[in-house]
């Protein structure tokens, strides 16, 4: 038995054995309970989970178990990648009919500027046999538009970015509330016990904007917020025991941590312990199953090739959709990618002519790739992977030395995949230009609603008491689930 | 202690008594009673402005409810929405009854008012239909408290106390019994002074509080409130404020120098000047009459934003987005307004208009952002640099006199003789004599004809030595007015190449206007007017960004939000109180930690209890105090101290202790850290070197801002992360290797009560001593006791 297995297997053992004994791990056990309780109203009845992150009964069956979120962070142009719209190239350089503007709520733009329609230079096809259009700028999407299903008309309410990112994970652009992996790894825990229920990966020249809010837990208990894994070195900092400790002397340690730590909560109630004691058994736990994670040598030369990997050893989109898989293939619940930037409003560092096509292709094979392993694996069945931006861009371009759009709040493209979304499936349209929708527009709210939905989660039953309030991922508005897009 | 705390029990229970008989006794003022800005605005705001309401272009009908004046109107259709107590004849009620087509809000808006919602607009019309402006924006009043209501001496003593209980009593909760002395303690040194008490500290503590609880509380209090280490605690709060950090940010980020600020602000803070003088200093500490040197390193506050350093830029652009952070920073940290909002539209949410905000931008809009050249005071540096402008002078005319005695020279010199001087003075030589520069001719002639000149050499060595002098003098950045203003324009969406009409100097006009503006306005006058005792917010926002400090929220949860999108204040005439007190006291912060951390409320048992958990779970009404994990750079000092390495050195450059490997290569640019050595390797965490780009891990993975922009609230995170770091990191490693020599010195029982300050029980010396020295050592800076504050 090498060290890594034998600390493992000490692990489990303390962690199962133990759990349960004494007065620290009653009192933990019962505030574990207490929480849910005061949480989703249907816990009570229900088993109570000893550790905050272990899996817990859904509200109705779920079609799916988990989902990847390919997070396009700055607003992706659907006009130049999805939306296929003659008439706006047509009349490119004129300015948008007046009809347009008139009665539609105005996003981010002044309306006496940048009314000029931009037509995209990019050249359209159908594929498929549901004969989607996509651009050149996405070959290999196009080849797996058949398992796809498009909405074309989402809406969302904020049109900066750190507000607009913050919206689309908790559904507010108000700090402190928690992000939908969080929802999820507290209303469904996680079926892994060596890694985090909720980990964020990057890509990119830098961190999309907003940083590490966009995967807070906000009034959940921190155990549900995202764990970032880094992309470069150790995945996780200070994953490997100092030099000089034996391996027995770290459980030790821990062990005796836990039991110190449970009786200060058994004699302060506070939560925050519980908390910490499962920080610190997963810290252990993770010392062991991140590497693990990380150690891409077992995967076929094929499979690289099929992501576009190059090397396995360098940080990249492609490298982290490979990464999804083999994190959900252990049981984390929610796995988020973050890719920048996606910001292009033209000019010499972000335009549509020579950059667009740069981040296309940096995510174009990898996340086709991604939809098509899981899919070969028997894995897209019951997982969803999301692929969008915090908002779209506009048909009215920007035009410096080179063209850009503006941020766009009133109709923009997602995609899904798996997890009981219907297969080759277009859904909402938008007008001639790509402004607003003709039909079906599909509040971020109701995407929400949908993905908490083929979880098993009602989205107005999944909710936290806070200051005297239920808070819902959903909040207060109306929400639906968009029951035409699921098979 | 059991006795005080009981004490404090029952009279709290006779209390409760008290106050629920007023209650009962007179059932005036109920809940019926409807409030506009809790009960109503929130309504309206949901379902009406967007036809109804301040924006023009949007308002249907002619009508708007935003307003008293819109709402009580006479439309062009004849009908009034709004007849004041008279519900049946207001058409704004009939409408929202309707059954048929004439509802509002409309069908096809989607939206709907519930049964509840139209029976509080219904009432409240019956009751007058009263607007009220919102709360943040009326300047606060303080109420008069209840000071006969009894507590252990017979009366509340502190207002804090007077409103808390009242609000708790009449939600029928108790408050919770006093902290046990080694709890108050340490909750107060790490409150005051962001480290643990030492042991010598608690026993001499705990001996004098059985003497007089009343005494041993203030003393102690009073002597943390004069550490010179409370300006370090209390100094990073507002660092965070400050955005401040080490280098220039975006993705070059070159360190730059400005630490200077950060030791004013600690000096500033121990020496405790009034917080309107403060705020005065670093928003134009350089416009001050006779500005001393101290009061310009103060305006370093707005030096703290990012600089671009990447090839290609416009500079023009980024010196605009730096004012932009100027405004939004001003308005978050002073006023608790998202005025940054207003940058590229009207605020959509409180009454600030884009124009407003370039007005705003413009008092910021008008400086260089020079470096200041600091000199040790013993060196008497302006006496040296005007002695060296005049040796200059006497210099520069004797060189310029001795021309033709310099060329004679040149002329008379053998192809030996020049071989014979430094490469330097050779390459003069060969340089065309037309085109030489004052200095040249000088180096020459101190070589060639004026090598003789006595007089000519004692001044040379004088400038020399003075220059070596000066050379130790210690740069920071610093604000300073431009002579002439710069022209200010609105920018059309926030963007800087599309500029509209142009604007000059104003303040919002939803707060009160400067008061006898000269003709001119400036900075200055804007920061006069940020802490005159007439704008409604300043005192406000600081006092609860302090109150939040010691409570884990504050009275108003949105610190950095009193707008209108802000959640009203869970104490809204406690918040007031203190706000006028603060005032009243001098805008003394001392006075207002004072003022807290003598209140019950303050000194409570954090301990959960079962009944709280129901009524309470978020510890809003303040029945019990709140455990509360240390900051990121606390969480290290602690460790620190506990294991005896701490330097307690204050003030001075960045340190750079350890960090892993390969941290520095995460930026754009390679960044050296070179450990500190000696007593810098263990200064308190405020004195760390922070990369904006690559921050230290450890500060980090304990949510320690970042510097991009204000922070007025940390996040209080709880993950595997932090415990990788406290077991595995090799900072910490050594802290625990110094703490094992502790416990093999002094024992267990020691090193326990360093790291938690209280005494082990029997039952946890047991489980440390079943462990080698090592492993007990890595246990006690690992517990949750020892990183949290209770």
């Amino acid at each position: 038995m090498n060290n890594q297995q034998f600390l493992q297997q000490q692990t489990r053992r303390h962690f199962f054995n133990q759990c349960g004994v004494g007065v620290g791990s009653m009192a933990l056990a019962n505030l574990i309970s207490d929480s849910s309780e005061a949480a989703s109203p249907e816990a009570t009845s229900l088993e109570t989970p000893r550790n905050p992150l272990a899996p817990k009964p859904t509200h109705f069956p779920a079609r799916a178990k988990r989902i990847i979120y390919m997070f396009m962070a700055g607003g992706p142009s659907q006009l130049d990648m999805f939306e296929h719209k003659p008439m706006l190239n047509q009349l490119n350089g004129q300015p948008i009919p007046n009809s347009y503007l008139e009665g539609k709520r105005f996003a981010f733009m002044d309306s006496s500027h940048r009314i000029n329609l931009l037509g995209s230079r990019r050249p359209f096809q159908k594929y498929g046999e549901c004969g989607a259009w996509v651009s050149d700028l996405l070959p290999h999407t196009a080849r797996i538009v058949d398992e796809l299903t498009f909405i074309r008309t989402c809406k969302t309410d904020l049109f900066n970015h750190a507000p607009a990112k913050l919206f689309m994970n908790t559904g507010t652009g108000q700090f402190g509330r928690p992000s939908l992996g969080s929802w999820l790894t507290y209303g469904l825990g996680s079926e892994c016990e060596d890694l985090p229920g909720f980990v964020v990966l990057q890509s990119g020249p830098r961190g999309p904007r907003g940083g590490s809010i966009l995967w807070g837990s906000g009034m959940l208990p921190s155990t549900y917020q995202g764990v970032p894994l880094r992309n470069q070195g150790e995945p996780i900092l200070n994953l490997t025991t100092p030099e000089s400790v034996s391996d027995s002397q770290q459980v030790r340690v821990l062990d005796a941590v836990r039991q110190l730590n449970a009786k200060r909560l058994a004699e302060t109630g506070d939560e925050e312990i519980a908390t910490r004691i499962n920080a610190y058994e997963m810290a252990y736990r993770m010392q062991t199953s991140a590497p693990e994670l990380m150690d891409t040598s077992g995967e076929s030369k094929e499979t690289l090739d099929l992501y576009g990997i190059k090397d396995p050893k360098e940080a990249s989109f492609a490298r982290n959709c490979l990464l999804a898989r083999r994190l959900i293939e252990r049981g984390v619940r929610f796995v988020q990618l973050y890719h920048t930037n996606w910001d292009h409003h033209g000019g010499p560092t972000e335009n549509l002519e020579e950059h667009l096509p740069l981040i296309s292709r940096e995510i174009d094979q990898s996340g086709a790739a991604l939809v098509l392993d899981l899919q070969r694996r028997g894995l897209l069945e019951d997982t969803i992977v999301v692929w969008g931006g915090e908002f779209g861009r506009t048909p009215m371009g920007e035009v410096r030395e080179s063209t850009g759009r503006n941020h766009h709040i009133d109709a923009f493209t997602m995609w899904f995949a798996g997890g009981g979304f219907k297969r080759g499936f277009s859904f909402g349209e938008t007008d001639e230009f790509g402004f607003g929708p003709i039909d079906h527009s599909v509040h971020v709210r109701d995407i929400h609603a949908t993905l908490l939905h083929q979880l098993g989660l009602h989205h107005e039953r999944l909710s936290i008491r806070s200051q005297g309030l239920d808070f819902r991922l959903t909040g207060v508005q109306p929400a639906k689930v968009v029951q035409e897009v699921l098979g | 202690m059991l006795h005080t705390g009981y004490m404090y029990f029952r009279n709290c229970l006779n209390c409760l008594h008290v106050v629920l008989s007023l209650i009962l006794g007179s059932p005036v003022r109920s809940a019926q009673e409807l409030e506009f800005n809790r009960d109503v605005r929130p309504i309206l705001a949901e379902n009406c402005f967007a036809c109804h309401g301040f924006d023009k272009a949007k308002r249907e009908s002619g009508l708007r409810l935003d307003t008293s004046e819109g709402a009580l109107a006479k439309l062009d259709s004849g009908d009034v929405a709004i007849q004041p107590g008279k519900p049946d004849e207001s058409k704004l009620v009939q409408r929202i009854l309707a059954t048929d087509d004439e509802i509002m809000p409309p069908h096809e808006s989607g939206k709907r008012l519930t049964d509840i919602q139209k029976g509080i607009l219904k009432s409240w019309v019956e009751q007058g239909a009263r607007y009220d402006k919102h709360w943040a924006f009326v300047a606060p009043k303080k109420t008069l408290f209840p000071k006969s209501a009894p507590n252990g001496d017979g009366a509340i003593e502190n207002l804090i106390d007077s409103f808390i209980l009242e609000r708790l009593s009449k939600e029928g909760i108790l408050p919770s019994p006093e902290a046990d002395p080694i709890t108050f303690i340490r909750r107060l040194k790490l409150d005051l002074v962001g480290l643990p008490p030492t042991i010598s500290e608690v026993d001499e503590f705990v001996a004098a509080f059985q003497k007089n609880a009343e005494t041993a509380r203030r003393e102690l209090i009073d002597r943390f409130l004069r550490s010179p280490h409370y300006g370090e605690r209390w100094g990073r709060w507002w660092l965070d404020q400050a955005r401040y950090a080490d280098s220039n940010g975006y993705s070059i980020d070159a360190p730059r120098q400005i630490w200077k600020y950060r030791d004013w602000v600690i000096e500033a803070l121990n020496r405790d000047l009034p917080f309107d003088q403060f705020t005065i200093e670093q928003l134009a500490g350089d416009l001050l009459p006779n500005a001393t040197d101290e009061q310009r390193v103060a305006t370093g506050f707005h030096r703290n934003t990012q600089i671009n350093q990447e090839g290609g830029i416009d500079p023009e652009q980024f010196r605009i987005d730096s004012v932009f952070d100027r405004v939004a920073t001003t308005g978050t940290v002073w006023l608790g307004l998202t005025i940054g909002c207003a940058q590229c539209h009207d605020h959509k949410f409180d009454p600030i208009e884009q124009k407003e905000y370039y007005r705003f931008f413009a008092f910021f809009n008008n400086q260089e952002e020079p470096n200041l050249t600091l000199y040790d005071p013993e060196l008497k540096a302006p006496a040296l640099i005007e002695e060296q402008l005049k040796l200059e002078s006497s210099i520069g005319k004797i060189v310029s006199d001795a021309a033709d005695s310099l060329i004679a020279w040149e002329k008379s010199l053998t192809e030996e003789q020049t071989k014979a001087f430094s490469k330097e003075v050779q390459k003069l030589l060969t340089n065309d004599k037309p085109k030489r520069t004052a200095a040249q001719k000088r180096s020459l002639y101190a070589v060639g004809s004026g090598a003789m000149d006595e007089s000519f050499q004692k001044f040379q060595d004088r400038s020399k030595e003075i220059d070596k002098l000066l050379s130790g003098g210690i740069t920071t950045m610093v604000m300073k007015e431009l002579p002439t203003p710069r022209k200010t324009n609105l920018f059309i969406q926030g963007d800087f190449t599309r500029p509209a009409e142009e604007v000059t100097c104003d303040t919002p006009s939803v707060l009160p206007s400067i008061e006898n503006p000269a003709s001119k306005i400036n900075r200055l006058d804007l920061a006069r007017w940020i802490v005159s005792p007439n704008n409604p917010l300043s005192s406000r926002v600081i006092v609860n960004r302090v109150w939040q400090h010691y409570f884990g929220r504050g009275l108003v949860e949105t610190e950095n939000d009193f707008g209108l999108q802000g959640s009203p204040p869970s104490h809204p005439e406690l918040l007031d109180s203190l706000a006028v007190e603060f005032m009243e006291r001098g805008w003394s912060l001392k006075e207002l930690h004072r003022l807290i951390v003598n209140s019950r409320t303050y000194q409570q048992s954090s301990v959960d209890r079962a009944d709280l958990r129901e009524k309470d779970r978020g510890n809003v009404l303040l029945a019990r105090q709140r455990r509360l994990r240390l900051e990121g750079e606390i969480v290290r000092d602690v460790e620190l101290a506990a294991c005896g390495l701490l330097s307690s050195k204050i003030g001075g450059p960045p340190v750079y202790p350890p960090i892993p490997s390969g941290v520095m290569g995460q930026g754009q640019v390679k960044r050296e850290w070179k450990v500190s050595s000696g007593e810098d390797r263990y200064r308190r965490g405020l004195y760390t070197f922070i990369y904006r780009a690559t921050p230290p891990p450890f500060l980090n993975v304990f949510d320690a801002p970042d510097g991009f922009s204000t922070c007025t609230r940390r996040v209080r995170s709880n993950t595997p992360l932090q415990a990788l770091t406290l077991m595995n990191d090799a900072g910490f490693f050594e802290f625990a290797t110094a703490l094992e020599k502790i416990i093999q010195d002094d024992g267990i029982e020691v090193a326990f009560r360093r790291c938690a300050s209280r005494h082990p029980s029997q039952e946890e010396l047991t489980i440390l001593k079943g462990l080698d020295s090592m492993s007990a050592a890595r246990v006690l800076l690992n517990l949750d006791e020892t990183v949290t504050r209770e």
